[in-house]
């Protein structure tokens, strides 16, 4: 009997503490806040180009690149992107981004892991080809070797109003770029490696961005970026070497009335400073030479919508972009080209685009007979943000 | 480099929580609807989505993406998103 009574009540205490576990869990485990989504873009185009007078055509994609977004709680924040392409007949794939961010408070938020830099805006936000109002990226910013793009490191950014005015800032601590130096990539000496990167020296280099809206309806906004760090590899004949690189944007997005329509302009410049460097001598190992390394590359892009009662023709929207690129004198890649580029959009629905788009680009290419040159290119796109 | 570390250290921690507290805001701004807010800082980028192109789960998840790219306050998402939410 006393056997039978103890074990009912053990099983009894059993239960209950399962009751209590149960309890428990059902305190902590909440239905979950985590929310999860993919989202992405994609182009393909036709570019029809002369360059001097041979003719060629050319049907492509462009890049397909989803993102994913992870919603952990409204503090916790991941994304990643990737871009999907063809090279040279062969599919390849490389991560744009891989980040996750916490909210410390109102006014700032920590993000760390390999992220696009704040330089400038174009890099950041504006180069999605369903956001890009041309069908081409500006001189100098399809380069992936001269304007910053991507890093590992991390980040402190934030937003607050002052006034009537409102500011924004992102502050970054990444490994930096690395200076093109090596055997076998004489043609890039003196250029940048960006991207993700085990860094080549102990330095680590620091930038940020400083927006500025002076008019409380957000229609203009002027930014200011710096970029700073070492460059060379540590140990070696680069060790000292250094880069210090700034940019200046602009964006103004306003629907203005007596035109019947939306205006907006985008301009950014940027310049980039490689400290004093010595290269080997591609044609004779023997020699060296240097050049002062300094360049260059802006664009100004100015595009009309009409805001107007019919709806075919408020699809329509006219571009217009100027851009130059200046990279080294006595550079091997040594570029001084300008380009005009102007063209007509269809908006299909708010994310999806068809550009038709003549561009023409004028100047040295960067060839290696270092002969001026001319090539025109008339290109339509389809892009489309999903 | 650890003196550029701190300096922008020092910026970030002293200076803007400074200046946010030294400057009020002004009450048309602080006063904004989300609509408004969302009229204003879409187009600056893109064209603006309609509401009820995503759910509200979705908009969540968007929210966060969009308050980093868009440099918005969290007073101003929240706006928005409340604005679309509800308006979807």
């Amino acid at each position: 009997m006393l056997l039978l009574m103890s074990t009912y009540c053990v099983a009894q205490d059993s239960l209950s503490t399962l009751h209590r576990q149960a309890a428990h869990n059902q305190g902590q485990f909440k239905p979950a806040k985590s929310k999860f989504m993919m989202r992405g873009y994609f182009d393909t185009y036709i570019d029809y180009q002369r360059v001097e007078s041979s003719d060629r055509s050319n049907m492509a994609i462009g890049e397909i690149s989803p993102i994913m977004m992870y919603r952990e709680s409204n503090k916790l924040f991941f994304e990643a992107e990737f871009n999907a392409f063809f090279e040279d007949g062969e599919a390849k794939a490389e991560i744009e981004y891989a980040d996750m961010s916490f909210v410390l408070n109102h006014y700032m938020t920590l993000r760390a892991g390999y992220f696009l830099l704040p330089f400038g805006t174009f890099g950041e936000k504006l180069h999605p080809p369903w956001i890009n109002r041309s069908s081409s990226k500006p001189l100098g910013f399809s380069q992936t070797r001269l304007i910053p793009s991507n890093d590992v490191g991390f980040e402190f950014r934030g937003a607050f109003l002052l006034s009537r005015f409102k500011l924004n800032y992102q502050a970054y601590v990444v490994n930096g770029p690395q200076l093109v130096s090596e055997d076998g990539e004489d043609q890039f000496s003196g250029m940048l490696n960006f991207g993700y990167h085990a860094d080549n020296n102990l330095n680590k280099s620091i930038g940020g961005r400083l927006g500025f809206f002076p008019f409380s309806n957000s229609m203009l906004e002027v930014g200011l970026s710096g970029f700073q760090g070492k460059v060379g590899t540590d140990n070696s004949e680069y060790d000292h070497v250094s880069v210090d690189m700034t940019a200046i944007d602009l964006s103004f997005v306003k629907n203005v009335d007596f035109i019947h329509g939306i205006i907006d302009i985008k301009a950014q410049f940027n310049s980039v400073k490689v400290g004093q460097a010595n290269y080997i001598n591609a044609d004779d190992s023997t020699t060296t030479y240097t050049f002062d390394n300094s360049s260059t590359a802006h664009y100004a892009q100015i595009s009309y919508r009409p805001v107007i009662s019919s709806k075919y023709l408020r699809r329509f929207e006219a571009v217009y972009r100027y851009s130059v690129l200046n990279t080294p004198v006595g550079a091997v890649w040594e570029q001084n080209a300008s380009e005009i580029s102007a063209g007509v959009n269809y908006w299909i629905d708010w994310r999806t685009v068809i550009k038709c788009n003549y561009r023409t680009v004028n100047g040295l290419l960067g060839n290696e007979n270092q002969v001026m040159a001319q090539s025109h290119h008339f290109v339509v796109q389809w892009a489309m943000g999903f | 480099m650890t003196k550029r570390i701190i300096l922008l250290a020092t910026l970030m921690f002293a200076t803007v929580p400074m200046l946010v507290q030294s400057c009020a805001v002004r009450q048309d701004v602080y006063l904004k609807s989300g609509a408004q807010i969302w009229g204003e800082n879409c187009i600056r980028c893109h064209n603006a989505a309609s509401p009820g192109t995503f759910t509200d789960d979705e908009w969540d998840v968007i929210s966060m993406h969009m308050q980093d790219r868009a440099n918005l306050t969290e007073e101003e998402i929240e706006k928005v998103i409340e604005f679309l939410k509800s308006s979807n």
